[in-house]
């Protein structure tokens, strides 16, 4: 078994050398931080511990292009950002193919500040979640993964673009796009501020 | 006085310029942004309002997980994995060690010599097939690839019901009789479906495909023999079993490599290489 200590590069050279066991470092010291970002992209936590392991499967096939001058952490949270958006993708072609079905409640989270939680604000604070958990279910695979990116995990638009696959012009309309939808849809709150 | 837009006070908020440019430009920019924040009551209001909007959207904190998740998220990977030194052998240990350059330099020359070696026991077996021509042949057998495209097709298919069944019981309420109830059918279906996919894989040379499908044919058997359904107890068991040996997460992945091969097959098959 590969032992613990090693650095990621020496990981990857001794499982490009044929010991698979190796990647078992490389996951245990990765995985918490690939569920983060997934469960904050997906926010379902079955559907974000599938989203590790599929990053992970992908990483260890395509470890061969993985350049000795990267972090192999950024490498494989940038695949899990890949595979939690694939993922978002998928689910909602297949809830638009069940139209009329209702939705799981735990489809979809966003934790918002709560800073009083008081008995006689439960019941408004639990109309208030649900209005900002429609409001980021407003927004589409792209503009959600960019914004949590910005806004929760705080990554350049730099980093959003290569994460994503586009340009960082693109990055920032998307999490522009994302805060506009967001303002819009929770307008009502504040006139109850 | 131009005011600032919504879009330059999202990007002042997020500490980065409106424009995507350069370092010194946008230290410039979000310089001038602060100045006009200083002399504009109307554009400070709107930045504190945006503020204030974005803090109510706190960042989510995800479940905790235990102190050995990454070994449970390495003990459901491991099985699908190959060994890079096997994949390696498969190219007849091509370059174990080389550079890139080396490596590209001995695959073209044992590219050669294989296909002189092809060239050559082509040639003599076509000397050696005239020189002795068999008797007719009363049957003519399916040609061995369409088989094998069949298989495939069946064992796509299969895999992908499968996967289906699985992500059910994953979401399965036991409160719901009906659709336990319909698992344990669903189970029996493919019972039967996934003993002759053993059958067929077993001597196949493929050990995660065949270990999977034992996997999976405990699993159904289970369900399957449920006589009322599945009760809450037998619904809470089956899922930790299929969460502790992640078995879909491995018909997921075996789903997928099948479905590359049955989707290459088909191309074959449309090439008329048949």
């Amino acid at each position: 078994m590969f032992r613990m200590g090693k650095s990621d590069h020496a990981a990857i050279r001794a499982i490009l050398a044929g010991d698979k066991e190796a990647y078992g470092a490389l996951v245990a010291r990765h995985s918490q931080s690939l569920f983060r970002v997934a469960f904050r992209i997906i926010g379902n936590e079955a559907d974000a511990e599938d989203v590790v392991q599929e990053a992970f499967l992908r990483g260890y096939r395509g470890l061969e292009g993985f350049e000795s001058r990267s972090n192999f952490g950024t490498w494989i949270y940038r695949i899990a950002v890949r595979c939690a958006l694939d993922r978002l993708g998928s689910r909602r072609r297949n809830e638009n193919d069940r139209v009329g079905e209702e939705t799981e409640p735990e489809r979809s989270q966003v934790q918002v500040a709560d800073s009083a939680p008081g008995p006689g604000r439960l019941l408004l604070s639990g109309e208030i979640g649900a209005m900002r958990e429609s409001a980021m279910q407003s927004l589409t695979p792209t503009e959600r993964t960019a914004f949590v990116l910005r806004h929760m995990e705080e990554r350049t638009t730099e980093e959003i673009g290569v994460a994503l696959g586009i340009q960082p012009n693109a990055a920032k309309q998307a999490v522009f796009r994302a805060v506009e939808k967001l303002r819009r849809r929770l307008a009502p709150l504040r006139v109850n501020r | 006085m131009k005011h600032l837009s919504e879009e330059e006070l999202v990007w002042r908020h997020y500490g980065e310029s409106a424009n995507q440019s350069e370092g010194a430009n946008q230290s410039e920019g979000a310089n001038q942004t602060d100045e006009h924040l200083k002399s504009c009551a109307q554009c400070a209001e709107a930045f504190e309002a945006l503020t204030r909007d974005l803090a109510e959207i706190a960042p989510i904190d995800p479940p905790q997980r235990e102190e050995g998740y990454g070994q449970r998220v390495w003990a459901a990977l491991a099985p699908s994995l190959e060994p890079y030194a096997r994949r390696k052998r498969a190219w007849l240990g091509l370059g174990l060690g080389l550079g890139r350059g080396a490596r590209m330099r001995w695959g073209l020359v044992y590219g050669a010599a294989l296909a002189l070696l092809v060239a050559g026991a082509f040639y003599s077996g076509r000397q050696w097939e005239q020189q002795r021509k068999p008797p007719v042949t009363a049957v003519r057998q399916a040609p061995a690839p369409v088989k094998q495209h069949v298989v495939v097709v069946v064992l796509s298919d299969h895999l992908d019901q499968s996967e289906r069944l699985l992500v059910e019981l994953k979401h399965a309420e036991p409160d719901s009789p009906e659709a336990a109830s319909a698992l344990s059918d669903q189970a029996r279906n493919l019972l039967v479906a996934n003993r002759i996919c053993r059958q067929d894989v077993t001597g196949a040379d493929d050990p995660a495909l065949a270990k999977a499908l034992d996997r999976l044919d405990r699993l159904l058997a289970e369900m399957a023999s449920q006589p009322g359904g599945l009760d809450a107890a037998a619904l809470a068991r089956l899922q930790d079993e299929m969460n502790s040996e992640s078995l879909l997460f491995q018909v997921r992945v075996l789903r997928s490599g099948i479905s590359n091969r049955r989707k290459a097959g088909k191309t074959r098959l449309n090439g008329g290489a048949i």
